[in-house]
């Protein structure tokens, strides 16, 4: 058997990939595509001149940058994954599990764009997650009937 | 945060929100509809996230990603409201205290 046929048949046989597609790690995998997705979409869009007046209020420049791209790129995966993980796994624990990226995306943002994220900030994120958290019964309601 | 950031912030995920809901509405299979109520359906949704997608892309091009990221907490506070609002469904105790918490953090992330 050639090696590449061998690799075919490992990568199809069951159990081998199966950790990939399990739902919870797919939350974790959806959250760090979303945090790289806005990390990208940041990039892009401090790659690219503002528009003068009005016009700045939508940001239409960072469309030029190829970071913005591959954030979109990302950002779609993110969804995907996520649509996958609703699929086998309910909304009441799917939600308060990819709220990690309430964490992700300031630690990502301090890491590699270099924000400083100060105490007031934490706190009020601390504040936010700790609300979605008491949101989530009535959420999965309205979710339900909206 | 000026108040036009703020009001940005918010509007961005009215936008994400109802193109939410128009979307689930275009694929739920338990409400079948004729396929125009569908695509229809689908477009505005679209639509709506495109705005959503293109103010938050203006937001990000002037204000820090960790000052801003923390508005998608609205995302389940908007939904409940809408309930609320449009269903007119009775939000109880918890909703309160989740809606009173999220804004709450959102002032701080904002000064």
């Amino acid at each position: 058997m050639s090696d590449v046929a061998q690799l075919a048949s490992t990568v199809r046989r069951p159990g081998v990939l199966a950790w990939f597609v399990n739902p919870y790690v797919q939350i974790i995998n959806g959250a760090l595509l979303d945090t790289c997705g806005e990390i990208l979409l940041k990039k892009g869009a401090i790659a690219s001149p503002t528009a003068q007046g009005w016009l700045s209020v939508v940001g239409l420049t960072p469309l030029a940058s190829a970071w913005t791209w591959i954030g979109i790129v990302s950002y779609v995966l993110s969804l995907v994954s996520w649509l996958h993980v609703l699929r086998s796994v309910p909304l009441s624990v799917a939600f308060p599990l990819i709220n990690v990226v309430h964490v992700f995306v300031p630690v990502g943002a301090s890491i590699f764009l270099h924000e400083h994220v100060s105490g007031k900030r934490w706190l009020g994120i601390c504040l936010i997650v700790l609300g979605v958290f008491a949101i989530i019964k009535p959420l999965v309601k309205a979710e339900e009937k909206l | 945060m000026t108040a036009l950031a703020i009001f940005l912030c918010i509007a961005a995920q009215l936008f994400l929100v109802s193109g939410q809901i128009l979307f689930k509405h275009a694929m739920n299979e338990a409400e079948p509809k004729p396929l125009a109520a569908k695509v229809r359906l689908l477009l505005v949704g679209v639509a709506s996230q495109a705005v959503w997608f293109f103010l938050w892309l203006g937001l990000l091009q002037k204000w820090e990603l960790s000052r801003i990221f923390p508005f998608e907490g609205l995302n389940p506070l908007l939904l409940v409201m809408c309930a609320w609002l449009i269903l007119k469904e009775t939000l109880t105790v918890e909703s309160w205290v989740g809606i009173a918490l999220i804004t709450a953090g959102l002032t701080l992330v904002a000064q």
